[in-house]
């Protein structure tokens, strides 16, 4: 579905050029579940905006569902976005004037499809917000807003979605509620780019790919061990029963 | 289908901020209001002042004091007098002549009293413009002769004087000096620029000696044998009057001649330069009014820079976020253009009811102007925010704060 080639991309910053990424290659099937992780400035969200055909590359090549996305004009590129791939962001990036069922209607406006009212309704539905359809964004909780982004992203059933850091701005059980969301798409067939920084967010996918400087520093199937690994490294870092963060610790003298 | 949605999609986004956008097109509203009741004002003059021109025939050539190569400052010199009139008639393409003189002044009968017109004038005046009495009778010559203290009323000094009684016969002091009553006129409005029916006629050789003491009449109203020996009458008169008042060839006439066609000539000239005029400030007040939803609309984009971030994420090409925010400064603009025009309508009606002198008449040809510039300037203030929307790159967008 996605191949890269030697993908690069690279911004001028006043005399100094910056390599956001730096020859990547990369593979991915369609249906595979794919979580990108790195240090903040590592590359993950170029890669991502790339793969999503919302930026262009400096060099390099990338062939999106057998077509090289760089001899495609940005009339074919909006198309594209529209029809086979669906975004989630961290702030959500709902339009706070209109209503849940409004926002998820916008991609449909854009595809020019009929019947829009029925086909929101219907991707809120999938997310479990059917009945919070007419409230606006302000009147919806974090995590609602972005199952809101969620049936936004699935409107038009895309082949592909990629999620930017979707949990992180919400707190870990609303977090495991969305990556749920997440896990039945997939298990729809529909594949899934998840880029984070969190580790325990990471080991959700199949396979794990880590970035450091604009590079690919791994490229590894999620296994048993790893996720094992995360466990043990997260109860190290778990504290104790009763200690709580609030506590104030007895003075001495 | 997309347009309407688009559309709708631009009228959410304007009606979740009503107060900025009514603001934003203020400057609309305000120039649009300004032209159509500018319009209507001037073309209701325009109309009003047609129809009292119309009312005076158009067989008839007016001769007035002053001279064609006059300066503006100089005053005018009066050089038509009553044997100018006794001239004219002996013009053989002239059917009538009726000098006049006229004056405000007092009449009074009994306790009542109203100010009026005095018109001092011939039997002829009658004749030239259709006047008829409605009681008693019109002046004769030989009133007019022997200089006689009678008059003729206006309907409404009539009624004003006298109600339902009869008015013939009666004696009323006009300028404190008695006079008899020998005739009511009908009702008419309006005659030339006169409110006839406010008038009071009198033998134009009573009102210059006995009343006001003039050497000269104010215009001689002379009716041609039928319009289409006009031209040839006029010369005639020219002739005749240059011939009395000894004016040798080569020099100017001292005297204006006049025709309706003449005055319509010249009202269609004043009202070129005053549409010139109105349409300068409104074209002036538009571009301020443009200006304003520009300035709104940068303030819009740079404000919902994500969202077009995210509108051009889910599939939207520049070109629609182009027409999308050109779209919200046209309906912006056409709103405030049909707000405006309900505006002037109101204050025009508001102009004619309220003060009572002004006539208005709005043309529709000036509210479809108004629609169209307020469309014109909602593309053209449109155009530079639309672009740069159209413009912005999606990832720089998305990350905009």
């Amino acid at each position: 579905m996605i191949r890269v080639h030697q993908l690069s991309r690279h911004y001028r910053m006043g005399s100094s050029i910056v390599r956001a990424l730096d020859g990547v290659d990369l593979a991915i099937r369609g249906g595979e579940f794919v979580s990108i992780t790195g240090a903040s400035g590592s590359g993950k969200s170029t890669l991502m905006h790339l793969l999503g055909c919302l930026d262009r590359p400096t060099s390099g090549l990338y062939e999106f569902n057998g077509r090289l996305v760089h001899k495609l004009s940005d009339r074919q590129l909006a198309a594209i976005r529209n029809r086979t791939i669906g975004f989630v962001f961290q702030t959500f990036n709902l339009i706070n004037r209109t209503s849940a069922l409004d926002n998820v209607t916008v991609p449909l406006i854009y595809g020019r499809k009929g019947n829009t009212r029925a086909a929101a309704m219907e991707a809120l539905r999938r997310v479990g917000l059917a009945e919070r359809a007419r409230h606006k964004p302000s009147e919806l909780s974090g995590g609602e807003r972005q199952r809101v982004a969620i049936a936004r992203a699935i409107v038009n059933n895309p082949q592909i979605i990629f999620a930017d850091e979707p949990t992180g701005n919400l707190d870990s059980r609303t977090g495991r509620q969305i990556l749920e969301i997440f896990h039945t798409l997939h298990a729809a067939g529909v594949t899934i780019i998840l880029v984070t920084h969190e580790m325990d967010v990471a080991v959700q996918a199949q396979r794990l790919i880590r970035m450091k400087d604009g590079k690919i520093l791994e490229d590894r199937v999620v296994d048993d061990a790893l996720r094992g690994e995360m466990e043990a490294a997260d109860e190290r870092f778990r504290l104790p029963q009763g200690a709580g963060v609030g506590s104030t610790p007895a003075r001495s003298g | 289908m997309f347009f309407i949605r688009i559309c709708f999609m631009a009228i959410r986004g304007l009606l979740a901020n009503l107060l900025r956008s009514l603001l934003a097109t203020l400057g609309v509203i305000i120039g649009v209001s300004a032209v159509v009741s500018a319009m209507s004002i001037l073309e209701g003059a325009n109309r009003d002042i047609l129809r009292r021109f119309e009312s005076m025939g158009a067989d008839q050539i007016m001769v007035m004091n002053g001279s064609s190569q006059r300066q503006s400052r100089q005053a005018v010199i009066p050089s038509l007098t009553e044997d100018d009139a006794t001239a004219l008639e002996s013009c053989s393409l002239v059917t009538a002549v009726a000098p006049e003189v006229q004056a405000s002044t007092q009449i009074k009968y009994f306790s009542r009293n109203m100010g009026v017109t005095v018109l001092g004038t011939t039997e002829a005046y009658a004749k030239i413009n259709n006047y008829k009495t409605r009681e008693g009778q019109f002046l004769t010559p030989e009133e007019v002769r022997a200089e006689r203290k009678v008059c003729v009323l206006g309907h409404k000094v009539a009624e004003e004087l006298f109600g339902e009684t009869t008015a013939v016969g009666r004696r009323v002091k006009i300028n404190a000096m008695p006079f008899t009553v020998v005739g009511v006129m009908e009702k008419k409005g309006v005659l030339g620029f006169r409110d006839v029916d406010n008038q009071v006629v009198v033998p134009i050789t009573t009102a210059m000696k006995r009343m006001f003491g003039m050497r000269n009449v104010m215009m001689i109203t002379v009716q041609a044998k039928n319009r289409d020996v006009l031209e040839a009458a006029i010369q005639q008169v020219k002739r005749t009057l240059r011939g009395e008042h000894g004016i040798r060839a080569g020099s100017d006439d001292d005297f204006l001649v006049f025709t309706q066609e003449q005055f319509k000539a010249q009202l269609a000239d004043v009202t070129k330069i005053f549409t010139v005029v109105l349409g300068s400030i409104a074209g002036i007040s538009l571009v301020v009014g443009g200006i304003g939803i520009m300035n709104i609309m940068l303030v819009s984009v740079t404000e919902r820079t994500r969202e077009i971030g995210v509108r051009i994420a889910v599939g939207a090409t520049g070109l629609t976020i182009l027409v999308q925010f050109l779209i919200e400064a046209c309906i912006i603009s056409v709103l405030g253009g049909a707000l405006g025009i309900l505006l002037g309508l109101l204050f025009a009606d508001f102009l004619e009811n309220y003060t009572g002198v002004l006539k208005t008449f709005t043309p529709a040809s000036s509210i479809y102007l108004a629609l169209i510039m307020a469309t014109v300037v909602g593309i053209l203030s449109g155009i530079y925010p639309a672009y740069r929307a159209s413009r912005l790159d999606p990832v720089e967008a998305l990350r905009y704060e």
